[in-house]
């Protein structure tokens, strides 16, 4: 059952809109698609590597904008992004990595947040190059069906989950798993460990800038603030993995459902009205205090609540 | 695993029962996409409380085409992947005939190119930029002018009044601080004024004496600030503060023509002009009569912001009643053939200058003269004489 | 020439008020590790507050930073006792997960503040409200003008006051000792009978109390709305890392270079980079001054 509950899950994603779902359920399953790849890329940075990094935002805005500058440019179709991205996000989080990844705990994820921040603020002032605020609009979307971006953005996520999965069965996936339990140890056992930290954020960096370039052409329209967030695209990432699972293959995807899925629930919950962010938040505090490794990681946790409770058989 | 999947299941069961909501047939449901928290709630809270008043007022008077209006507002906190979704539902779930509503300029290019897609009209309420009656989007309607023509009241202002020689231009960095220091840059080449100082700020800034002192070294004639919020009443007191002497302080619309400008920038907000799109001294039909209203019910009165909104639900009104059936398409062409006086002026959906659906109106300046905001500009329509050489600080008492 | 001196003005009475924001995280993040996001909400609160109590009684700001602080501190306690704690004592393979705690946190005092006091834009109109003190008043025929604001000036004096009062609580009493010995090394302090639990529960409300004051001494020059949180989370973080985790010196002498700093940028390079600039030296003092300005103070045999 376990092993084959990924290609389970796969099928029950590629199956979900021939049965005739409605063009707004779609778009929240592709916002739900999309996050959880976001959320398995940051994973493999840090759930697995153990640097928890406050600016996947960067890597995010990066990937949009190259998509977009594509477009806005050189007049080649945002599509082209998503494989460009991929050169262009490895080169710029080698040269982020550089910096740092000299750090260590707090001090390296305060300093990916103020790396964030930093770009966001760059393609604000970089008028020539990103538009500056103004922002870059596509002028026409590809397909007006979202079952076509539901697809790619299904690939994109099935594939991430498949770089993860296999790097962390390899021999450098224990070595992530070795850094993030004990540096100096793992040092000292003569693992090179920030040549795989860079390896890690690499990767990570890669899938996320993916993502990011898949947002520009599902949504058409990115600026600044949008996609160099660091509340609605860094922090939100962290959410849905912590929320999700940390270092779980799942956790991420449980995480998005959440994050996406039930805010929007939340959120239209009628006579709610404002409040629903109050809701929101106390459910996020419940989440954490109760279930510290997420969903997904204190899984056996639920489990036994509901034997207890009587609530399950 | 299995219970995890199970689990799942029974969320996405629940999930379906609450998205999708009966409406009954007497009863016209119409949900407005708004920003209610964020940063951008300020506005998104004064268009509802407009949006509210036009609903009584038209219930009272027998609804729309004998339906009740019934007002959904929907929290689409400023981002523009939740204002998609909250579009999308409207159009597939809610099978709504028309959208209207949103803040930003942001936000409402999400709806707007959603609804172009679908076949479904769009009217955009306050979103300003340039691009988004650019884009020949059929669907898209559009009653407030575009960002280029926020100031094209004050630019006349300053071309017959003031004749400066030269200005210095803060905005702040968002798609509206951008263009509109653009615009004004323009202008100012156009008349020979030179622009001396021309720089950004991250909104919120705590202090802005740095950069404005670059500002009196350079003696600009005017000033002009382009500022969402409360930065414009924190930019006046530091003006004061350090003494800056320009012959006029000017502000584009926003931050300036919002009330609590005066409540908390004092006697720093005296003699400032701004452009705007509406005050509620103009002489439209019901201007008065609705700011009124709005200041008994909630102690303030409302900016532009307000007005758009509690026009635009006569601008559907209109449409609605106007159109053969509730089909989006028929509902379109109504749009289309607006020609109504509203409470924000008249509207008419024009294709012109690049722009389609665009409803093109005449901007004003206003003053801030004794503590009120005062229109002054077209002369046509001023409820007083403009202030003008203004005082020197060192002479204010 | 005047525009520099004016710039130096403004950048010292910036970074004062920046250093009390400051503090109150550096302590929190010395003494219990985390990242605590909801900081600026904190002040949001205190603020609020000293809205309030200017509105309906008519108390001056600067009077209300001995109601806000006694508030936030009783806050900051339960926060840290009935929702921190749970957290920190669990095992778990991330500790940051406390940072989606706060971040709760933070969103249910933004959003409850939304639902209270509307969104609305408030702010305290007191009468020295733009009153300035200028150097041509004092001195006819001085070369150039500079304006030094009066309810900045007084604000930054009462930062330095609460600083200074911070500072002897901190080196002479036992408690005070006892929170630094906590941040200095937990398991040394532990061995020397430190009471670690009582001394978390307290450095936490001691830090809101001093971001709680903050806020009373930033609304008379400043303004509020609910979600004005974020931005004085994000200054309070460089400034701690500027300072060095857990060091009240540290804090104080980089909140004024944050902000001489900032003014600086602001005016030689431009405002729309300020920001860049503000995040440069953060990245800048990350690597190559780990330890912050501490480190610095105390090869210098300055600090403590």
């Amino acid at each position: 059952m376990k092993k084959y509950l990924p290609l389970i899950v796969l099928a029950c994603l590629a199956v979900l809109p021939l049965v005739g779902l409605s063009s707004y359920m779609l778009h929240m399953i592709v916002l739900v698609v999309m996050w959880s790849a976001v959320g398995m890329a940051w994973n493999l940075l840090a759930g697995y590597c153990g640097q928890v990094s406050f600016g996947h935002a960067a890597y995010f805005g990066v990937g949009a904008y190259t998509s977009g500058i594509l477009y806005y440019k050189l007049n080649i179709s945002p599509w082209w992004g998503i494989p460009i991205s991929i050169v262009v996000v490895t080169v710029f989080s080698f040269l982020l990595g550089l910096v740092v990844l000299r750090l260590r705990g707090p001090f390296f994820a305060l300093a990916t947040l103020a790396m964030g921040e930093m770009m966001r603020v760059s393609a604000e002032n970089l008028n020539w190059l990103t538009g500056g605020n103004i922002g870059i609009l596509i002028q026409e979307r590809t397909w007006i069906d979202k079952t076509y971006y539901y697809y790619i953005v299904l690939a994109i996520a099935t594939a991430t989950f498949l770089v993860v999965k296999y790097l962390m069965q390899s021999k450098i996936g224990y070595y992530f798993v070795a850094i993030r339990e004990d540096q100096d140890a793992a040092e000292s056992l003569g693992i090179d460990t920030t040549w795989y930290k860079t390896i890690a954020l690499c990767i990570s960096g890669a899938l996320t800038g993916i993502a990011g370039a898949f947002y520009t052409n599902y949504m058409g329209y990115i600026d600044p603030h949008i996609v160099f967030a660091l509340h609605d695209v860094s922090i939100v990432t962290i959410m849905i993995v912590m929320v999700g699972g940390v270092a779980t293959l799942f956790g991420p995807f449980v995480g998005a459902i959440i994050m996406v899925f039930l805010a929007e629930l939340v959120r239209s919950i009628p006579g709610l009205g404002v409040a629903h962010q109050t809701f929101f938040g106390i459910l996020l505090i419940l989440i954490i205090i109760f279930l510290p490794n997420g969903i997904v990681g204190d899984f056996q946790k639920i489990k036994r609540l509901f034997k207890f409770g009587g609530a399950c058989k | 695993m299995k219970r995890l999947s199970v689990m799942m299941f029974m969320l996405s069961i629940v999930c379906g029962a609450a998205f999708a909501g009966p409406a009954t047939a007497e009863t016209l449901e119409l949900g407005i996409p708004l920003p209610l928290t964020g940063a951008q709630a300020k506005f998104g809270e004064m268009e509802m409380r407009s949006y509210q008043i036009a609903m009584e007022e038209i219930n009272a008077k027998g609804g729309i085409k004998g339906m009740t209006v019934s007002l959904n507002f929907e929290d689409g906190q400023g981002k523009p992947e939740i204002s998609r979704a909250i579009a999308e539902k409207l159009i597939d779930v809610k099978k709504q005939p028309i959208i209207f509503g949103d803040y930003s300029s942001s936000c409402s290019k999400a709806i707007a190119a959603v609804a172009n897609e679908r076949k479904v009209p769009y009217l955009v309420v306050t979103g300003a930029d340039d691009a988004i009656t650019q884009q020949n989007y059929e669907y898209v309607f559009r009653m407030n002018p575009s960002n280029a023509y926020y100031a094209a009241g004050l630019g006349s202002f300053l071309s017959q009044v003031v004749k400066p020689t030269s200005i210095a231009i803060l905005y702040e960095s968002s798609d509206f601080g951008t263009s509109g220091a653009d615009e004004m840059e323009k202008y100012g080449e156009k008349i020979g004024m030179k622009v001396v100082v021309k720089e950004k700020y991250e909104k919120g800034a705590v202090d802005f004496k740095p950069i404005l002192t670059k500002v009196k070294a350079q003696k600009p004639d005017v000033i002009y600030m382009v500022s969402y919020v409360m930065d414009a009443s924190l930019l006046m007191k530091q003006i004061k503060e350090l003494r800056i002497e320009a012959k006029l302080f000017a502000g584009g619309a926003a931050g300036f023509a919002i009330p609590e400008f005066i409540n908390n920038a004092k006697d720093a907000a005296e003699y400032v002009v701004t452009a705007t799109l509406w005050s509620t001294q103009v002489n439209y039909p019901g201007a008065k009569e609705f700011a009124e209203k709005y200041k008994a019910k909630f102690g303030d009165y409302p900016s532009y912001h307000g007005a758009e909104a509690y026009s635009a639900l006569y601008i559907v009104k209109d449409a609605i009643e106007r159109s053969k059936s509730m089909d989006p398409a028929d509902i379109r062409a109504a749009m289309k053939a607006t020609k109504m006086m509203t409470a924000f002026g008249p509207i008419h959906f024009a294709d012109k200058d690049g722009y389609q659906n665009q409803n093109f109106m005449e901007t004003l300046v206003l003053q801030v003269i004794n503590g009120k905001h005062e229109t002054i500009w077209p002369e046509s329509t001023a409820s007083a004489k403009y202030v003008y050489p203004i005082p020197k600080w060192r002479d204010r008492k | 020439m005047e525009s520099f001196l004016q710039t130096l003005i403004a950048g010292v009475l910036l970074g004062g008020l920046y250093a009390l924001i400051g503090i109150g995280m550096t302590l929190i993040m010395g003494v219990m590790k985390i990242i605590n996001l909801a900081h600026g909400e904190l002040m949001m609160v205190g603020m609020y507050i000293a809205f309030w109590m200017f509105t309906l009684f008519g108390i001056d700001p600067y009077l209300s930073v001995f109601i806000a602080s006694p508030i936030l501190f009783f806050l900051g306690i339960l926060i840290q006792r009935f929702l921190i704690n749970p957290v920190l004592k669990v095992d778990s393979i991330l500790p940051e997960n406390q940072v989606i705690l706060t971040v709760g946190i933070g969103m249910v005092l933004a959003n409850l503040a939304t639902i209270f006091f509307k969104s609305d834009y408030r702010a305290t109109p007191v009468s020295y409200g733009t009153s300035a003190w200028y150097l041509s008043d004092y001195w006819e025929s001085a070369p150039f003008d500079l304006s030094l604001s009066v309810p900045w000036t007084v604000s930054f004096v009462i930062a330095v006051a609460i600083t200074i009062a911070l500072w002897f609580f901190l080196s002479k009493t036992d408690s005070g000792k006892s929170i630094r010995a906590t941040a200095q090394d937990l398991d040394a302090a532990l061995l020397m009978g430190v009471n670690v639990k009582l001394m978390r529960v307290v450095t936490f409300g001691l830090g809101s109390a001093l971001v709680g004051a903050a806020g009373c001494l930033f609304i008379p020059i400043y303004y509020l709305f609910p979600s004005m949180g974020g931005q004085f989370t994000l200054i309070a973080f460089v400034i701690t890392i500027l300072g060095g985790l857990g060091s009240t010196n540290g804090a104080i002498f980089g909140g004024l270079i944050l902000g001489i700093f900032e003014s600086m940028t602001a005016t030689y390079v431009g405002m729309g980079w300020a920001p860049v600039g503000r995040f440069l030296i953060f990245v800048a003092a990350l690597i190559f001054l780990p330890g912050g300005m501490a480190s610095l103070l105390k090869k210098k045999r300055i600090g403590k």
